[in-house]
């Protein structure tokens, strides 16, 4: 390139790359993580921890197993584990998020050379980096007892990292609108729980009555538990494939709206 | 040449024009401050000349770079202070600067050594692995600051740097800000302290409801919209009742002004006197006599 006489003369720094907006942000939170480690065992073993072995001996002993899924603590595990997932990324990318808009500690991130979409991405990666570390906590809990087979544990893994980058960008969505922690705890009443008890996690979607289980189907939460359920079985078909397009495309979807929602929230 | 051009700058929030048909220039290492009661429309200019509120109309160059267009590259070369301090209570007081200097692009090593460096400028190097909330109003303010200067900026843009602190930590703000443009760095700040604007900055705009009402050095807009020197009736025993009557009858024209009668400058210095359970004072005009002669209101009215 041929210098022009004319030209400006360079800024003396030169622009982060767009990736590193991204990274920056994750790396935040992975700081923030570290300082409070003792207490977030507790979120990411204890909590989880107890509502497997609750349902696995608690209401496994009692059921046995299933007339079509088998055991009960087996077809239990992975849907407790994408729950545990989606739990994870909603509380950090609503009410995590929430509390730093309102802090103003939102605003200062953006007054680094980083754009809303960089930060609306870091911000899902993180949550997906919670879901994957919840799925590691809970699936490894559940290898020790004989509940996950061990060669199920990759496909697990990346169903929950997806649970989690859905469940981020519609947490942000709520963080992004919610005008007082009253209304943001909405996503938790309406959202987060109807969801963990009727994606099929605790009982097969078929014994739900026909209108309910289209209802069943279409919730976001079912197509991370059907396809965690596949690999954990080893039993992966076409309604597999189709689950996992419906769950990226969840996620790629919600992405968009949680960046606009952002944008009109902080860049008034 | 200038380091930051506002033309015609307009910006609405549904009918009420924020900031309506600004324009002004900063030169580099100038101090440049927007005086202005709150809603004037400083912390509005400010965010848009940041990048974090979008306009209706006009132009922004910030160090040779279209703001308007490119935010983002201005973010690299500017500092940005916004009016909350913003501080991350999740982190420690060097994470918070180096998360903010890793954002910014810099490598963590370098990060850690800008991170050094400015605790040490800002005095604030003992409390580097101290909780956000451990620190006084003033250390947030301080570091809120320094955290802006992490990118060694060539200007820095500052929303109300001393509001709400203590006199000491003013003092401090503004002798770090002074070292600042000791160092060549352009400041653009916005306040409502005339003190504070008449004791920083090469340059006053005076904004009123989005528009600039006077731009000038300090001293000559009191030179030119003031009449060098105001008289002021300050109650002793009286009622502010019996002072009115009384200035009324002498044919005396004053405005109230917080506690103090502030009088039109032909008041016969005998009437004044005369007047019981008061006392006269004659002082220096100063930018909130600018102020109040250019709206007819008061820089402290919200």
């Amino acid at each position: 390139m041929t210098k022009r006489p004319n030209q400006a003369p360079a800024p003396p720094m030169t622009r982060p790359s767009f990736l590193r907006g991204i990274v920056g942000i994750w790396y935040r939170h992975a700081l923030a993580l570290t300082r409070v480690w003792k207490v977030a065992t507790t979120w990411f073993v204890i909590e989880p921890a107890c509502v497997l072995l609750a349902m696995g001996l608690g209401v496994g002993r009692l059921i046995g197993t299933l007339p079509t899924h088998g055991e009960y603590a087996s077809f239990v595990t992975p849907g407790m584990i994408v729950g545990m997932a989606m739990y994870h990324a909603i509380f950090e990318c609503s009410w995590g998020a929430f509390q730093r808009i309102q802090s103003h500690s939102v605003e200062t991130l953006l007054t680094t050379p980083i754009g809303i979409v960089q930060l609306a991405a870091g911000e899902i990666l993180w949550g997906a980096t919670r879901s994957a570390l919840s799925t590691i906590a809970v699936g490894g809990l559940a290898l020790g007892l004989g509940w996950l087979d061990p060669s199920a544990f990759p496909g697990v893994l990346l169903v929950s990292m997806l649970v989690g980058v859905e469940f981020g960008a519609i947490g942000l969505c709520f963080a992004a609108t919610a005008q007082t922690t009253s209304t943001l705890s909405l996503i938790f009443t309406i959202v987060a729980t109807p969801l963990f008890f009727f994606s099929g996690s605790f009982f097969p979607m078929e014994i739900l009555p026909r209108a309910l289980q289209i209802a069943a189907w279409i919730a976001p939460l079912s197509p991370g538990v059907h396809l965690a359920r596949g690999f954990a079985t080893h039993d992966l078909h076409t309604t597999h494939l189709a689950a996992a397009v419906y769950l990226v495309l969840l996620g790629a979807a919600s992405f968009p709206v949680a960046v606009w929602l952002l944008r009109r929230k902080l860049l008034r | 040449m200038a380091e930051i051009r506002v033309e015609k700058l307009v910006k609405r929030f549904g009918t009420v024009r924020a900031i309506d048909g600004l324009s002004f220039e900063v030169a580099s290492g100038e101090t440049f401050g927007l005086l202005g009661p709150n809603g004037a429309g400083k912390t509005t200019t400010m965010r848009v000349l940041s990048g974090l509120s979008p306009v209706d109309s006009g132009e922004v160059s910030i160090a040779g770079i279209d703001a308007l267009r490119d935010p983002r590259a201005v973010r690299c070369v500017v500092g940005v202070v916004t009016q909350q301090d913003g501080l991350d209570d999740d982190l420690n007081v060097r994470q918070n600067l180096e998360v903010f200097g890793f954002l910014a692009g810099l490598s963590l090593r370098v990060a850690r050594r800008h991170t050094r460096e400015v605790l040490d400028f800002f005095g604030l190097a003992s409390r580097s692995e101290d909780a956000i909330d451990e620190l006084s109003g003033g250390m947030k303010r301080r570091l809120a600051i320094a955290r802006a200067l992490m990118i060694q900026p060539r200007a820095v843009i500052l929303d109300e740097p001393t509001t709400g602190l203590d006199p000491h930590s003013r003092n401090r703000v503004w002798e770090e800000l002074a070292q600042l443009k000791a160092r060549g760095v352009t400041i653009l700040m916005s306040t409502h302290y005339m003190d504070e604007a008449a004791t920083l900055c090469d340059r006053i705009a005076i904004l009123d409801r989005g528009r600039i009402l006077a731009l000038d050095p300090p001293l000559e807009l009191i030179e030119k919209h003031t009449r060098g020197d105001v008289q002021e009736l300050r109650v002793t025993t009286a009622s502010h009742s019996s002072v009115r009557a009384e200035l009324e009858r002498a044919g005396i024209r004053w405005r109230e002004v917080g506690a103090v009668f502030r009088l039109n400058r032909e008041a016969d210095p005998a009437a004044v006197r005369s007047i019981a359970g008061t006392r006269s004072e004659v002082r220096r005009a100063n930018l909130e006599d600018v102020f109040l002669n250019l709206t007819g209101r008061e820089l402290r009215d919200e």
